[in-house]
């Protein structure tokens, strides 16, 4: 049984006047397929990429060509968003928390308010080149390391914070994410360091300690609940980072 | 938090599981201060002045216990987690030190440590319902057996410190942490078990006691291995 439909033809309009040259063409069209005709993404919101140019009416060309609408309706290539944004990734949100972080000593908790998992992504991609140049093939265990260490933060936090902790778990990851920045660095560095001397064990503490205390800064300024127990939360990420230094360390 | 672990927040799911597992959050009212006191009980229980029942304070017509921070003789899930976690990352160092480090290894002794730690709740409940009592919440045994794995922490850094100090540090630790369990089991079994039969009841506590050295062994000796 085959669906007969008809592939319309392509046609960018000049000029944003759509119901000029088209007219004839979308008489032409509409004929052979009108059984199977696709619902016309007159402002609807649904997200539908048809090649009708000005389909129904001259007004679903003005929003579109403003640069700002749902996706549909005009296939006019300049008007689409741009894919990092269609994906949800802002490099230039990613680089102000990663920067964010390089300070040991102070916290910056506003750009971490609203989590994002792209960063983290790209962190634990570079964690993982680094093992590999170190020779080490890890990139399962490291992911699911961190999947279970912020399982394990989640849980311990909300249950320290009782009645009025509200941190979720995209949240945790993303900032327990953010955090292996220091991680990342020392296996970069420890490419360099000779492998058994207690040189590596020493630079390794240090950038742990570095991790901890940004980790718990972000925690506690990110949800509520978790300021009277900072040692506490504070021993639990030291756990967490001391596992991935093992990583890097041995 | 029940409500935000288990998703739908039926009343049925929730009273039934409360039934079983009596309100983790209870266990998680802690705080530094107690936190340290809590870890100077367990690691040194001789050096305890106090007692060791727990404070029972009636709440809408029942007796129930004082949270840990107003008692340091009650359980708390804390001090175990945290324990498990110091077992496991010191594990993986001494591993690393002898040259032997690999993620399978670490994921390995964090499924022996549970193993463990399983073991050691499933002697407790053995104990209490022989003696016809298995009325203790199931989460207060779980942190009894938890805190064991402070003892076997000290028994790992002895792994991880050059010389024969491990030889000292494990049967030392072992006692300890034998010493803290009898106690603290013969606190609730007074409080539980209505017959009072004393042989019975000192037997299975000197068994619980000695339980805890073929544990240590097990668990201290860091290796790959099932057994060993």
């Amino acid at each position: 049984m085959t669906k007969e439909f008809g592939v319309p033809p392509v046609v960018f309009p000049s000029g944003g006047n759509p119901t000029v040259a088209v007219g004839g063409n979308t008489q032409q069209r509409r004929v052979p397929t009108a059984p199977f005709q696709p619902p016309r993404p007159s402002n609807s919101g649904i997200p539908f990429m048809s090649f009708e140019v000005g389909s129904a009416a001259a007004t679903t060309s003005g929003p579109i060509g403003g640069g700002t609408g749902p996706i549909g309706g005009v296939a006019n290539f300049d008007d689409e968003e741009p894919l990092l944004d269609e994906l949800g990734i802002h490099p230039d949100q990613i680089w102000k928390k990663t920067k964010s972080i390089l300070n040991p000593f102070r916290a910056n908790p506003t750009f971490h308010k609203d989590s994002d998992l792209s960063g983290p992504i790209f962190l634990y991609l570079s964690f993982c080149l680094f093992q590999l140049l170190a020779g080490k093939i890890q990139f399962g265990v490291i992911l699911g390391w961190i999947v279970v260490s912020s399982i394990f933060l989640y849980v311990v936090f909300n249950m320290l914070a009782g009645r009025h902790g509200n941190l979720d778990l995209h949240t945790c990851t993303s900032v327990i994410g953010y955090c292996l920045l220091p991680v990342v660095i020392l296996s970069a560095i420890s490419l360099f360091v000779p492998q058994n001397g207690a040189l590596r064990s020493g630079i390794a503490g240090v950038f742990v300690i570095w991790a901890t205390r940004a980790c718990t800064n972000l925690m506690v300024a990110v949800a509520d609940g978790g300021e009277e127990h900072r040692g506490l939360i504070a021993y639990a990420c030291f756990l967490i980072y001391t596992l991935f230094s093992l990583l890097v360390v041995f | 938090m029940e409500g935000k672990i288990l998703g739908s927040s039926s009343e049925y799911v929730q009273s039934n599981i409360s039934r079983y597992f009596s309100d983790p959050q209870y266990y998680f009212q802690v705080n530094d201060h107690y936190v340290r006191n809590k870890l100077k009980v367990v690691l040194f229980p001789f050096l305890h002045r106090g007692h060791w029942m727990r404070i029972t304070e009636p709440v809408g017509g029942r007796l129930s216990y004082k949270p840990p921070i107003y008692d340091i003789n009650a359980p708390d899930l804390y001090i175990p987690f945290m324990a498990f976690g110091t077992y496991v990352v010191l594990a993986g160092l001494s591993l690393g030190l002898n040259g032997k480090f690999s993620p399978e290894a670490l994921n390995w002794l964090f499924v022996k440590g549970l193993l463990g730690w399983f073991m050691q709740v499933a002697l407790l409940k053995m104990i209490f319902l022989s003696l016809g009592s298995g009325e203790a919440p199931l989460l207060d045994i779980v942190a009894y057996a938890g805190y064991t794995f402070t003892g076997v922490c000290f028994a790992v850094l002895g792994k991880i410190l050059p010389g024969y100090s491990y030889y000292i540090l494990m049967p030392c630790s072992c006692l300890c942490m034998g010493i803290f369990l009898v106690k603290t089991m013969k606190r609730v079994l007074f409080a539980e078990v209505r017959s009072f039969d004393a042989s019975r009841h000192y037997y299975l506590l000197l068994l619980i006691g000695l339980v805890q050295f073929p544990f240590f062994a097990w668990l201290g000796n860091v290796s790959v291995n099932w057994f060993l």
